[in-house]
């Protein structure tokens, strides 16, 4: 149950960010889901990894990368909603409240703290990201040319 | 072929993705495809969150240039959808000219907007589901999704207007904490930071910070650093309303 809760309701919250950015249909079902999925990858992975919080951002982030790419070779329509979307839950939101505020109220410890965390989460997400997108995106470049080459042959 | 008509084509679609919230590598890749779709080996293209360059040398003739600023915008992943299905289409099939132009316009044209009431409804729902999210109780959750759709009635309203970032993400910062601080302080909610930090979750400047990292590491500099400044603002901007917004209710509620 506690791992099921936190999952549902990220489901719900990117529901409502499917209708702001006008996803409508399967595909918002299917955004949501990742989000939800996403969420669980994060808590699943904490007692493996130590509870080092940037570290399970990662491991989320690739899977959700994964995800995103297979709903869109399913789907036949880009990647970006589902990365959009699906990330909501896992960015650092909070954190750069938090760092501004830390910011205004002129505690600079507190400042550089949450503010370094925030960004090592960020970067974490977003290597994440790449390296899945990056393996993919080699792995077209590879189909492309060796069709090219077949379709030259006779 | 009328080289004109090509590049205002491949600018306007370039202009209308960015418009629809697509990613700097989408950008310049639909318009370089499309460029090359149509014979065109020594087009190029640049493009950052708010302006985008396409260039282009015809055979035997001098190099023309348009730039298309793109404004303050919103995400709109249908549309971004409808024009890659687009630009995949024109590439495979490169149409006359007029005829890709006419599509174009019909698919920006097709966009019916979503009902303001389904809207408000999903601000509600996102935020309260943020502040259960963050561990809220029942009763956070109303507060946040009162929040929420304050935020959803003030944000819209104001990029109508035409305001700025910084400001429309300080007023929604205000309008949460003085709702946020205002339902606590008459016992309706119990933990005043969850049903902020939920409330503020309508702005997503998270969001904007993960996108920074991703062009930096992906080698769109310009754009990263573009990102940044709109991340760091809009946190500033909310922290800012609602640091102003609990001072003003902990000073009325004082005097009271």
């Amino acid at each position: 149950m506690e791992l099921f809760l936190p999952c549902l309701y990220a489901f719900l919250a990117c529901l409502g960010f499917c209708v702001l950015f006008r996803i409508s249909g399967p595909g918002a079902v299917l955004c949501s889901l990742g989000g939800a999925l996403a969420w669980l990858v994060y808590l699943l992975t904490g007692p493996i990894m130590g509870n080092n919080d940037v570290i399970q951002y990662f491991w989320a982030a690739v899977f959700l990368s994964a995800y995103a790419e297979v709903m869109a070779r399913v789907r036949k329509c880009p990647a970006t909603g589902y990365l959009l979307i699906a990330f909501i839950p896992l960015v650092p939101g909070a954190g750069i409240y938090n760092m501004m505020d830390a910011a205004l109220r002129g505690d600079t410890q507190d400042f550089l703290t949450t503010g370094l965390h925030t960004l090592s989460i960020a970067g974490s997400l977003a290597v994440g990201v790449l390296v899945v997108s990056s393996l993919v995106r080699m792995q077209n470049m590879l189909q492309h040319r060796r069709r090219s080459k077949g379709g030259g042959e006779p | 072929m009328d080289y004109d008509k090509l590049l205002t084509l491949s600018s306007d679609l370039g202009y209308y993705l960015l418009l629809s919230g697509a990613e700097i590598y989408r950008v310049e890749e639909s318009v370089q495809y499309l460029l090359n779709a149509y014979g065109v080996e020594t087009g190029e293209v640049f493009a950052i969150p708010n302006c985008v360059i396409v260039s282009l040398t015809a055979p035997g003739q001098k190099p023309i240039t348009q730039m298309r600023r793109v404004p303050g915008h919103g995400t709109d992943i249908r549309r971004m959808e409808d024009l890659n299905a687009l630009c995949r289409g024109l590439c495979a099939q490169p149409p006359d000219l007029d005829r890709a132009a006419e599509a174009l316009a019909e698919t920006v044209g097709r966009t019916p907007h979503t009902p303001v009431a389904v809207e408000l409804a999903a601000y509600v729902l996102l935020t309260s589901a943020f502040c259960l999210f963050f561990g809220g109780t029942a009763r956070d959750a109303f507060c946040g999704g009162l929040c929420g759709l304050a935020v959803g009635l003030v944000v819209p309203f104001l990029t109508r207007l035409g305001t700025n970032l910084f400001f429309k993400a300080m007023v929604g910062g205000f309008c949460c904490g003085l709702l946020a601080a205002g339902l606590t302080d008459l016992g309706v909610g119990e933990h005043i930071d969850l049903i902020i930090i939920g409330a503020i979750m309508a702005q997503a400047p998270g969001l904007v910070i993960t996108n920074f990292m991703r062009d930096i590491m992906a080698g769109d500099m310009m754009s990263g650093l573009v990102k940044l400044a709109e991340a760091l603002l809009t946190g500033a901007g909310i922290a800012l309303g609602t640091g102003v917004a609990l001072s003003l209710v902990n000073a009325v509620w004082g005097v009271l």
